[in-house]
């Protein structure tokens, strides 16, 4: 149990530093309201009612996040390699770059069809 | 801690390597290779790695073995399909290929992100863009095909599942006519394939519990030593049948059948039809007489239960059909039914005439689809049924082809279909289950009359006047329609060397 | 804390997806409700891989997430394309097919 008590003391410090900052703020700082204050952003573009094109996320972002997915979850087969390095040694190391150059041939495919160009 | 570092047999893996390895070339050749070059780099690849993988598999021959730290096992059931599905794949190929019977080049969308009917999909096919992408598609389904009916553990299973199924519901969708129906074919495939694969998964999952492996041979030694508790395994043992009866359409997960063949383009569903009950049949039979062979008084009813009402009602719903295409797709799930009729045999005739089932309707059905390419009409294929009279006045030789393969499905005398419907019959009743027999035949003498009334339409009936045209098989067409063709008369005619290969192959390793 | 509880947990996150996938009209709800159930079986092998005392279930996991990854791309695309030419994401106006 003794393992998990620093773990927790992170975890105190950090909520007592966010609750200090945020009272800190609200009483040593200057109280001056007017309607900027109140909108989302303070600077910036003014929000409107609408969000541009009618709520639609540019299917651009969609892709990105696709191939983020994609990407991202192929890396899980690292970390028990990388645990076990020592004793698979080259037959790992070898099979883990195969796999590594598998999933840069996607890659490849995906930036010469222009999947990564954003405009 | 002792470690164990894996070993692999890359030499019994070899077939499967060469095609994922040819699919993984494939992606390559899209990203580098210039637009105009693509097509010829594509076709030389893919029937090249067949066939290589193919040689790879006959080298194999007499190989039995577990490979690659039991998740593959290199045996006869698992070479026979591979090379069953490798020669299948060659006529899929061929037809996926095929680029002279669509006046737009190709049976594929030029363009598959372009929106139906928008100025952007008209420059696309105006431009004569060939989609090759499903060449690397069709590599990357086979490759998971010839490792589904080889996997010696559940999770191979399932990953061989996906391999195999993911490629294929992108591919439903990428018609070059009709692309509205294709897209939404390719839907509900997917959505119906995600939710059998996860009833998979969670079946494997229990079973695991069960057994505290994924190992088929461990699963049968858990299962004969009586290890844990009998409910969690039955529970998984359904729930995991539910996503491989899915895969061979079998009643009552068939839904996704005719819509998928209907509205996926005509090769792709040829090389579906045929190669996925292939390989899907193949993991029933490993799954169900390795790894749960101790459990066959529970899972046989069930199973045969399933295979009646697969029978009767797809020969019932076959006969309502008014399109060819969806009539096929019904005939497909009546034939799951009669390949199911040998699985439950659960003895070695039967997993021999389920082995001859399989590959004598995968060529058939090969064969069916592509004379269905062929004709046409100015909207593309016309499928139709009453577009089909007369038609053996406008093309003798097509009529009669496509005749030979529709009496191959009805199990008429000198054709493939007569023997693999003997056989399983034949194994069915040796195994007591003369019930299943009786249904099996009455089904086989209805399936017959709505084939030949096809048949009795294209000879007969006297053509249209605004009817469609029978394209002269171009090269392609050509050498998949005969491949098929042969296959399914030698079949038929002298099925002795092949019987004679399948009763030295048909036994499983553990 | 008993690991069966994890199961149970487990067979009701099965259950919700199973469920939600039989009664949602949107695709992309139903395709959450699959990965759900997906997810119900990771839940399940990790439990099992404990309760078994082998590392079999945690590493199955790991495939299982790949998996499903690839799910959702593959997925997503196909519901998108559809989306983009019907402006609709629900399955009851996929009916091209039924006749």
């Amino acid at each position: 149990m003794n393992l998990y008590i620093p773990i927790l003391a992170i975890g105190a410090v950090g909520f007592g530093f966010a609750i200090f900052s945020v009272l800190a703020a609200a009483l040593t700082g200057p109280k001056r309201y007017n309607r900027a204050r109140l909108e989302a952003y303070e600077c910036g573009i003014e929000p409107t009612p609408q969000a541009v094109g009618g709520g639609h996320i540019p299917i651009k972002y969609f892709l990105t996040a696709m191939l983020f997915i994609v990407f991202d979850i192929e890396i899980v087969f690292l970390y028990p390699w990388a645990v076990s390095f020592d004793h698979l040694g080259l037959f790992g190391l070898f099979e883990m770059v195969i796999f590594i150059a598998t999933v840069f041939v996607a890659y490849a495919y995906v930036w010469r069809r222009g999947g990564l160009e954003w405009d | 801690m002792n470690f164990h570092v894996p070993v692999i047999q890359y030499a019994e893996v070899l077939p499967i390597l060469i095609v994922l390895g040819a699919a993984v070339l494939g992606v390559l050749v899209e990203a580098f290779i210039p637009r105009s070059l693509r097509y010829v780099f594509q076709v030389v690849i893919s029937l090249g790695s067949i066939l290589l993988a193919f040689v790879a598999v006959v080298r194999l021959h007499g190989t039995s073995h577990v490979a690659v730290e039991g998740s593959v096992v290199v045996d006869g059931p698992t070479l026979f399909l591979q090379g069953t599905l490798l020669l299948l794949a060659i006529g899929g190929v061929l037809l996926i290929a095929e680029r002279g019977l669509d006046t737009g080049g190709s049976a594929f969308t030029a363009h598959a992100a372009t929106l139906p009917g928008s100025e952007a999909e008209r420059t696309a096919l105006a431009s004569g863009i060939i989609q090759t992408e499903v060449f690397p598609l069709t590599l990357f389904a086979l490759g998971g095909m010839l490792l589904f009916p080889a996997a010696g553990d559940l999770v191979t299973m399932f990953v061989a599942l996906e391999v195999l199924s993911l490629p294929l519901y992108l591919m439903s969708g990428l018609a070059r006519r009709r692309r509205l129906l294709s897209q939404e074919a390719a839907l509900k495939y997917f959505l119906l394939g995600a939710f059998s694969s996860a009833f998979f998964l969670y079946g494997s999952a229990l079973i695991y519990g069960y057994a505290g492996t994924v190992s088929l041979s461990g699963i049968r030694e858990a299962i004969s030593s009586n290890a844990g508790n009998d409910l969690v395994l039955l529970m998984g043992v359904a729930l995991v049948t539910v996503g491989l009866l899915f895969k061979v359409s079998a009643v009552p997960f068939h839904a996704w059948t005719p819509d998928v063949y209907q509205g996926a383009p005509t090769p792709v569903t040829a090389f579906m039809a045929a190669c996925t009950k292939v390989a899907a049949f193949g993991a029933i039979l490993r799954l169900f007489y390795v790894g749960l062979s101790g459990l066959r008084w529970d899972w046989r009813p069930m199973l045969s239960g399933v295979a009646i009402v697969t029978m009767v009602l797809g020969v019932i719903w076959a006969l309502t059909q008014t399109d060819m295409k969806r009539m096929l797709a019904y005939s497909s799930i009546a034939h799951a039914g009669f390949i199911l009729t040998g699985v439950v045999a659960v003895n070695k005739a039967g997993l021999e005439g389920s082995l001859f089932y399989l590959a004598a309707y995968g060529f058939t059905t090969i064969g069916a689809f592509a004379i269905v390419t062929l004709v046409r009409d100015s909207t593309g294929e016309a499928t139709h049924l009453s577009q089909w009279s007369g038609l053996a006045r406008r093309s003798p030789l097509v009529a009669s082809t496509f005749a030979l393969f529709l009496l191959a499905y009805a199990g008429i005398p000198l054709t493939s279909g007569f023997v693999a419907k003997f056989a399983v019959f034949a194994a069915a009743y040796s195994s007591g289950s003369s019930a299943l027999v009786i249904v099996g035949v009455l089904s086989s003498a209805i399936a017959a009359f709505f084939y030949i009334r096809v048949i009795v339409l294209m000879f007969f009936a006297e053509p249209k006047e605004d009817g469609p045209t029978v394209v002269v098989p171009p090269i392609m067409t050509t050498a998949a329609i005969t491949l098929a063709a042969s296959v399914t008369l030698v079949l038929g005619v002298m099925p002795s060397s092949v019987l004679d290969l399948i009763k030295s192959a048909a036994r499983f390793t553990f | 804390m008993n690991p069966a509880n994890y199961l149970f947990v487990s067979a009701l996150l099965f259950t919700i997806g199973a469920l939600g996938v039989l009664t949602r009209r949107n695709s992309i709800v139903i395709f959450m409700c699959v990965e759900l159930m997906l997810n119900a079986a990771n839940l399940a092998f990790v439990t099992f891989a404990r309760i078994q005392g082998n590392l079999d279930g945690q590493v199955i996991a790991f495939f299982t997430m790949v998996v499903a990854a690839c799910e959702v791309v593959v997925g997503l695309a196909i519901i998108v394309s559809i989306y983009r030419s019907r402006r609709s994401a629900s399955v009851d106006d996929v009916n091209l097919l039924k006749f």
